[in-house]
Formats: structure tokens, sequence, C-alpha cells
């Protein structure tokens, strides 16, 4: 691997591509800034050609994971904006062709291999569901700031509460109403 | 969002004309001496930076910080500074 400082211009301009750096011209004032970038993107472990399914996972996974779970549960009102912009993702992916797909998705995702994924996504329809599986207990719980269970359990506390002011009332008459 | 400064409204209120690169938010003596130190005498001509990098302000916040040794806050600040004055001006 020669040396960043070594390289033209249109060779670093190249590289930036390729690990999906959005960047400007290459001159003077700005060269040593994207050698940085550059040495910081190899030494995350080749985010570059070689293996453009792992960044696919990593970048995917939390989206995903929202499509996974939103059926079951629509009413989270954060989770919804994601949904809504990863819907179309898994839309576009399973039904439109990969070449005018390539073309929507480079302007509208800054910094993501799909020039590569399109090539791919076919395959990941499939071969997704089953690692999707997984993932998605262990997402869910992480994006929580109060875990599920805990709301359940508040849920609980405020309804017996609830039971017991009715039931302690002198009279009967709001019980019968609810009735 | 979070509240901005006098400077940062001084600078984005109005054409930068010749104003020193001391006047950008974030911007004070030290880290203006060091960026006319390495040839950035004048606001606009760190604009000319920050449009170089595609008006992309964390990329521009890196080299800000990088050139210049600024913490986070300086160059952030910096940063929204100039986007403001872009969207306003360019």
């Amino acid at each position: 691997m020669s040396s960043l400082s070594n390289m033209s211009a249109e060779e670093i301009s190249e590289l930036l591509d390729e690990y999906g750096i959005k960047h400007g011209p290459v001159v003077d004032s700005t060269r040593n800034l994207y050698e940085k970038k550059l040495k910081e993107a190899m030494a995350k472990g080749k985010k570059a050609k070689p293996s453009p399914d792992k960044t696919f996972y990593r970048e995917e996974e939390e989206e995903v994971t929202y499509v996974y779970r939103t059926p079951a549960k629509s009413e989270d009102v954060r989770d919804s904006r994601t949904y809504m912009r990863s819907r179309p993702e898994w839309t576009e992916r399973e039904l439109e062709h990969s070449a005018s797909y390539s073309g929507y998705s480079r302007s509208d995702y800054k910094g993501r291999n799909y020039d590569e994924l399109s090539h791919e996504s076919p395959k990941y329809t499939k071969e997704d569901f089953p690692t999707y599986g997984q993932d998605a207990p262990k997402a869910p719980k992480s994006s929580r700031l109060i875990p599920l269970w805990v709301q359940f359990l508040c849920f609980l506390a405020v309804a017996v509460f609830l039971y017991l002011v009715f039931s302690s009332m002198e009279s009967n008459e709001p019980l019968k109403v609810i009735e | 969002m979070s509240t901005t400064s006098q400077k940062h409204r001084d600078f984005v209120g109005e054409p930068m004309g010749d104003k020193p690169v001391m006047a950008l938010s974030g911007i004070g003596d030290t880290l203006g001496k060091k960026l006319e130190e390495q040839g950035f005498d004048k606001a606009s001509v760190v604009l000319g930076q920050f449009l170089l990098l595609k008006k992309d302000t964390e990329m521009f916040t890196d080299w800000l910080k990088d050139a210049t040794g600024a913490n986070s806050r300086q160059a952030g600040s910096c940063a929204q500074c100039l986007k403001e004055w872009c969207d306003a001006f360019l």
C-alpha cells in the first residue's frame, strides 16, 4: 500500500469514494484532512469494496429492526419516523431493479456503498430475515430508555390504583355507570 | 435549538465583506492568530475553506480542530456560523 502523501489528488479522491467518504476537491488546504480521514477509515478495518456486506449490516441493522417490529407495534412515535424512512427502503429493495435503485440511492444516501449493494440486494432480502430474527430481540432493548417490563409494571400499578379508588368509594353509582 | 451568541448574530446578519477571521463565532484571539499564520487572514478565506469542504459542517469542524487545535465547541460554533451565513447570503 503506497503512502497516501505520494498519491495524486485523483487517487485520493477515488479512495475517498471507495470508503464512502463524501468529499470536495482535493487541493492543498484539504489534502491533509482527507489523508487523515482515509487513515482513520483504513484503521477501522476497510469499509471499502472488500466487504460491503458488513457495512450494509452495521448501517442497516437498526433501521431494519424497526421495520421488523412495527407490524406488531405501531404506537411508538419515535419509531414512526425511522419506520417511514426505512419502509421505502425495503419496498425499493424488493421491488425495484438494481439499475434504477442505484440511481435513487446515490442522490439520497450519503457515504454509503449502495452502488455495490445494489448488486447484492436480491440476495439480501432472503438472507437478512434469519439474522434479523436474532437481532430484533436485542436491538429494541438497547433503543428503549425504560425497559418494556417497567412500562407494563407502571401501567398495572396505575390500573390497580384506579380500581382501589373506585372500589373504596361510598356510593356505588360510579361503578354502575361504568358497567 | 441552542441560543446563539451576539458574535454569531452579528456575523450572520450581514455580508462578511472584509471582516477579520476573529469576527467568526467561536474564533477568539488564539485561534484567530493560528488561522492567520496559516494564511487564513480574513473570514472570507475561512469561508473559502468551508465551501471547498462542500459546506459539510462535520468535515469543517474536523479540519478546524486539526488546523488550530480548537475544541469541539469552538469548531462547531464556527461551522454553524458559516453554514447559516451561507444559507442567508450565498
